[in-house]
């Protein structure tokens, strides 16, 4: 019985990841400019991982109940969650110093006024 | 260049020493020491790199909990607030977005404060921060948004990074 | 217990999608998001098989594709940016930006 509930939590869990993933694959996919999937691209990194890593640290908790699986999942969430930011910044600094502007203008922008021109 | 001085090299060899425990996870003799070796080297070269001020913060309890606190309670009720929003922007079609660069002003000084509320910012989906500059004592963050309704300033600043800023605060000051 | 393989093969499904982006995008930039949504993709779906399957050699394997992309898509970002080059050694890496 508590077997069965344990299951059903694990399986919501990583649901509630797969459908953040799909959520931002399809903004990944759909988004009008490059800015905006980068943001999308976000939802995917965020709550994806952590709903499929907490789902898959019950499991190895509780189920296959071994502690190093357990250590290299938690390694595994935290090192996606620490270092993706980085690269995320570098990559959108990096987008708008080469010259890639969204094909509609922007309502507000700052960073043009105080940096080009 | 920075100068490597003796307490970076320590707090930088016990964050190396359990990475390394914590990957390996046996408690054998031979690893223990060649881990020790290990990041005792990684330490002696790259410990300038790492640590730009005071060295110790991170084994002061009270920050430490605190900052346990920001990281496991403040900081998810903001991310899966905003996750939900940028996922039913996804799932409506992707048409009711306005983005925009908004300046924002920043009151932390530390520069690691100053790195962690930007890496927090980046985290949560909608805000991705793009660059840092200071001007005449004051830190400007450049924030692109994906739901540009307000110009820049304080009140945007306080919808961006309001609680964020408030919880860091008490790690980093 | 065949769910987990399951939700492996929908995150795999996910990943061929951003890899189309991946292939077709407009620019440098969209090119490197979608390669960097697939990367932590593929790390989850494999971290996923490897509980199913109950060996422990796809978590390293998950773990150094975690790593690796982040190096990737640092390198790009840094290439992409036009001010890299203004580096000096005498210069505070702290204040260079």
């Amino acid at each position: 019985m508590t077997m069965t509930i344990l299951r059903i939590i694990i399986d919501l869990l990583i649901a509630v990841g797969v459908i953040f993933a799909l959520a931002g694959t399809i903004g990944v996919m759909k988004m009008p400019d490059t800015f905006c999937r980068m943001q999308a691209s976000t939802c995917i990194t965020t709550l994806g991982v952590l709903g499929v890593g907490l789902g898959a640290l019950l499991y190895t908790i509780f189920v296959m109940g071994s502690a190093a699986t357990a250590v290299k999942v938690c390694v595994i969430c935290g090192l996606v969650l620490v270092t993706n930011p980085v690269g995320a910044h570098a990559i959108a600094k990096g987008a708008y110093q080469a010259g890639i502007r969204p094909r509609k203008k922007m309502e507000i922008e700052d960073y043009r006024r105080d940096f080009n021109e | 260049m920075r100068k490597t001085t003796f307490a970076g090299v320590v707090s930088t060899f016990v964050v190396c020493y359990v990475f390394w425990i914590l990957l390996t996870w046996s408690l054998d003799s031979q690893e223990l020491i060649y881990g020790a070796v290990v990041s005792l080297a990684v330490a002696l070269f790259s410990s300038r790199f790492f640590i730009h001020e005071k060295a110790s913060w991170f084994f002061n309890p009270v920050k430490l909990i605190n900052g346990i606190v920001f990281w496991l309670f403040i900081f998810p009720v903001e991310l899966i607030k905003a996750n939900v929003d940028v996922a039913k922007r996804c799932f409506t079609g992707c048409k009711n977005v306005n983005p925009g660069i908004v300046k924002i002003p920043v009151d932390l000084k530390s520069m690691y404060g100053q790195a962690a509320l930007a890496n927090a910012i980046t985290l949560t989906p909608g805000t991705i921060t793009m660059e840092i500059t200071e001007e005449e004592g004051q830190t400007y963050y450049y924030v692109h948004w994906i739901d540009a309704r307000l110009p820049g300033g304080q009140e945007a600043g306080e919808a961006i990074k309001g609680r964020l800023e408030r919880g860091l605060r008490r790690v980093w000051e | 217990m065949k769910d987990l393989i399951i939700f492996s093969v929908c995150l795999g499904a996910l990943a061929l999608l951003n890899f189309y982006r991946f292939v077709k995008g407009p620019n440098a930039a969209d090119r490197m998001v979608a390669a960097d949504s697939t990367d932590i993709l593929i790390s989850m779906a494999m971290m996923l098989f490897s509980l199913y399957s109950g060996r422990g050699i796809y978590l390293d394997i998950a773990i150094i594709t975690a790593m690796l992309g982040i190096i990737n898509t640092m390198l790009v970002g840094r290439y992409l940016d036009k001010r890299r080059w203004v580096y000096h050694d005498d210069d505070d890496p702290a204040d260079n930006n």
